[in-house]
């Protein structure tokens, strides 16, 4: 073997791991803030190698077969790792993430021994080999290290809150993988390979069958339960909310996107060539992404706790991003792409903001922290920034990942997944929005000395100086507005084609240049109503109340935080999911 | 083989899955829970084995068999050893948790361990709603 780019290929993955191993083994004797910086580093040679592989891979995917196996005669045996341009820019998106946040946690936890960056260098490791990996088994696998990973660290604290939010996310997440290990059984069994090339061309030539179709609705409930599509989001919004800030970054940052990204890969790679997913694609993402991008915005209007508001701001943008793939085509998945990347920058910069608060002031409650974020002036500039670009100001990268979106969905007369995305953009803008003005601003009513936050007072360490924390979120939302729109621009429609192994296609069409405003005037008009609403007149008021009630409290019924309506929800979904590629 | 032996693991595993997930939508137990989810997996065991299996083939192994004799898929087997490994773990992981839930609340039943609720019952969850509600009331 030649010892080209593709050498590469596993060192990201590798690195992380064997820093995993060094700092296990030697946590007792390791001073200070060792692993702080060992981390650090790991996570940035991982971002360099992962950015690297991205410029050779933009030539043409690279392939590397572990231990020299490569296919013979059409047989695939070994297990490799492909990349294309898109999962190499992904894979560094990621890296830098962990990078800043590496950086935000620096000093986090006092006796920890390090295995808080332990668990985050395996965490790291698993989703760079999700990204890379061309072999389903495989696939199945860093699904899973990723899950145990996130697992642990969701529990980290070993609250009581901090605890059932990690049980209701490992139970349900568990799930998604033996969901997914019996697709992965069914669609090998059918088409004696592994390999997402050697399942591709087998299921090309099958036509119509029941056992790929069967196969690819358990691989989609599994990457959907990781991405939280509605019916499935309801472990997010428990987990995210009680991980420590950091864990929060990178689980609403990147994991959540990478489960959207995997089924991206799935149904546009493995299962490119079955008919009948192909037909039934379209319904399946945009309604429910649809549905989830609603909903999701509701549900984080409705939050006092700012980590669970975010929580279901990352759902809703999740349905926005599945919307995207329900186009079908490379422009809805290019914009996907840069979507996944413009919101885990944004998203990942609010839960820093959150951490702040959380550790300055020693609550995540909105409505107790009213005023009380006057001392940190530029943690507040930031907010309003992130609120701003989340809801789809028209700068940055997450502005053109919307762009693109929109575009897509818009030449193919997609109103419904339109509308929905532009009204969930405004919702969770709204609600951050008016999160802002109220704590940084003292704005909105009074509530006088009522009652706690719906958990437990949480704290998390405060002794750490601010420009650490705030420093790594002003980098999340500089990179967000600066990296310059004509590269991405020029890089995308490539990316996305060779992603989807589908023939380049040219001209891009972005959506019209208004509807981005019309989330930001939702989002603006949302978090006026939620801070002014005392001083509006009566008339005005009680309608909105009316509407509003109802569906609040179905909603609120629904999300009971019971793992056993979970599971039932799992299994509607499950069976909405099938019935749907029966039909088709 | 007849049709019900070739249709036999399909719906023995999914009918372990079904009972794995009743259990887990009814458990009032977390160690029950954890059970359930242990029988959700074996319906993935069953699942994978069935796939592989070839009737009338030996064990994968050719230490005392001619290459070529017909033989039951190993890739499944490797399948199910990795699943038998994740169960493990995950089994192990959600265990800890539940100890750790039970020295904090004293408690297993999930009921009673519902994250991020009101301690005020079914109170509405936003607060600015219940400035306003308190103010009426006040009056």
């Amino acid at each position: 073997m030649t010892l080209g780019p593709s050498a590469l290929l596993p060192l990201p993955v590798a690195i992380p791991l064997v820093f995993c191993a060094v700092m296990l083994a030697t946590a007792h004797l390791l001073p200070g803030r060792l692993p702080d910086i060992l981390a650090t580093l790991a996570a940035l040679s991982v971002a360099i190698l992962s950015g690297m592989i991205a410029v050779h891979a933009a030539d043409g995917p690279l392939v590397y077969w572990f231990g020299g196996w490569e296919p013979r005669d059409g047989v695939h045996l070994g297990i490799g790792f492909g990349v294309d341009a898109a999962s190499g820019w992904i894979a560094a998106f990621i890296g830098v993430l962990y990078v800043l946040t590496f950086i935000f946690a620096w000093g986090f936890f006092d006796r920890t021994h390090g295995h808080f960056h332990i668990l985050m260098l395996l965490f790291l490791a698993a989703m760079i080999g999700f990204c890379f990996t061309r072999d389903m088994f495989n696939l199945f696998v860093w699904f899973e290290v990723m899950s145990v990973a996130a697992f642990a660290l969701t529990a980290y604290h070993l609250e009581k809150s901090a605890l059932s939010g990690a049980i209701n996310f490992t139970v349900i997440n568990s799930l998604a993988g033996f969901l997914m290990l019996g697709g992965i059984g069914l669609i090998y069994a059918q088409t004696g390979s592994l390999d997402f090339e050697g399942i591709a061309s087998a299921v090309g030539r099958g036509g119509r069958d029941p056992v790929v179709a069967g196969a690819f609705c358990l691989v989609a409930t599994a990457l959907m339960i990781k991405g939280a599509i509605v019916p499935f989001q309801f472990w997010l919004a428990d987990a995210h909310a009680v991980a420590p800030s950091p864990v929060s970054v990178i689980f609403s940052g990147a994991m959540v996107s990478l489960g959207l990204f995997g089924l991206a890969k799935v149904s546009a790679v493995v299962f490119a060539g079955s008919d009948q997913v192909q037909h039934a694609l379209p319904t399946l993402l945009e309604g429910l992404g649809s549905i989830t991008a609603i909903l999701g915005g509701w549900m984080a209007l409705l939050q006092r706790h700012m980590k669970r508001m975010l929580a279901f701001s990352t759902i809703s943008h999740a349905g926005i991003m599945l919307t995207a793939l329900g186009a079908l085509s490379p422009a809805g998945t290019g914009g996907m792409l840069v979507y996944v990347v413009g919101h885990g920058l944004v998203k990942g910069a609010l839960f820093m903001i959150a951490g702040i608060l959380l550790a300055t002031r020693a609550s995540i409650d909105e409505i107790a922290l009213r005023g009380l974020g006057r001392g940190i002036g530029p943690a507040g500039f930031a907010m309003t920034l992130a609120g701003l670009l989340l809801c789809g100001l028209p700068i940055g990268v997450l502005d053109q990942g919307t762009r693109l979106v929109q575009g897509a969905l818009w030449h193919q007369e997609r109103w419904i997944a339109l509308a929905a995305g532009a009204i969930g953009a405004g919702l969770t803008g709204a609600a951050v929005l008016r999160a802002t003005g109220r704590i940084f601003l003292g704005l909105g009513p009074d509530p006088g000395d009522e009652g706690g936050a719906p958990s437990e007072d949480e704290r998390e360490k405060a002794n750490r100086p601010l420009w650490v924390m705030l420093g790594p979120c002003c980098v999340l939302l500089a990179f967000d507005v600066g990296l310059p729109a004509s590269l991405i621009a020029n890089a995308t429609p490539e990316a996305a084609s060779a992603f989807m192994h589908q023939p380049s296609v040219s001209a891009k069409a972005e959506g019209p240049a208004w509807l981005p405003w019309i989330s930001v005037a939702l989002a603006l008009a949302g978090a006026g109503y939620g801070l002014f609403r005392t001083r509006l007149p009566k008339l005005v008021i009680r309608p909105l109340r009316a509407t509003q009630s109802v569906p609040t409290r179905a909603l609120e019924l629904l999300h009971s935080g019971l793992i056993g309506d979970y599971a039932a929800w799992l299994a509607i979904g499950v069976a909405l999911i099938a019935s749907i590629l029966a039909v088709s | 083989m007849s049709v019900v032996s070739n249709i036999l693991p399909y719906a023995v595993a999914v009918w372990l899955f079904g009972a794995g997930l009743y259990g887990i939508a009814t458990s009032r137990n977390l160690i029950h829970l954890v059970g359930c989810l242990g029988v959700c997996q074996s319906a993935t065991y069953v699942l994978l084995l069935g796939l592989g299996y070839r009737w009338g083939s030996i064990a994968p192994i050719f230490y005392d068999h001619p290459p070529g004799t017909p033989a039951v898929d190993p890739v499944m087997q490797a399948l199910v050893l990795t699943d038998i490994v994740v169960g493990a773990t995950l089994t192990a992981l959600l265990l800890v948790l539940t100890i750790q839930v039970y020295k904090r609340s004293g408690s297993l039943d999930p009921e009673k361990l519902r994250p991020m609720r009101a301690r005020q019952g079914s109170d509405r969850a936003e607060g600015s709603d219940r400035g306003h509600d308190g103010k009426r009331t006040v009056l």
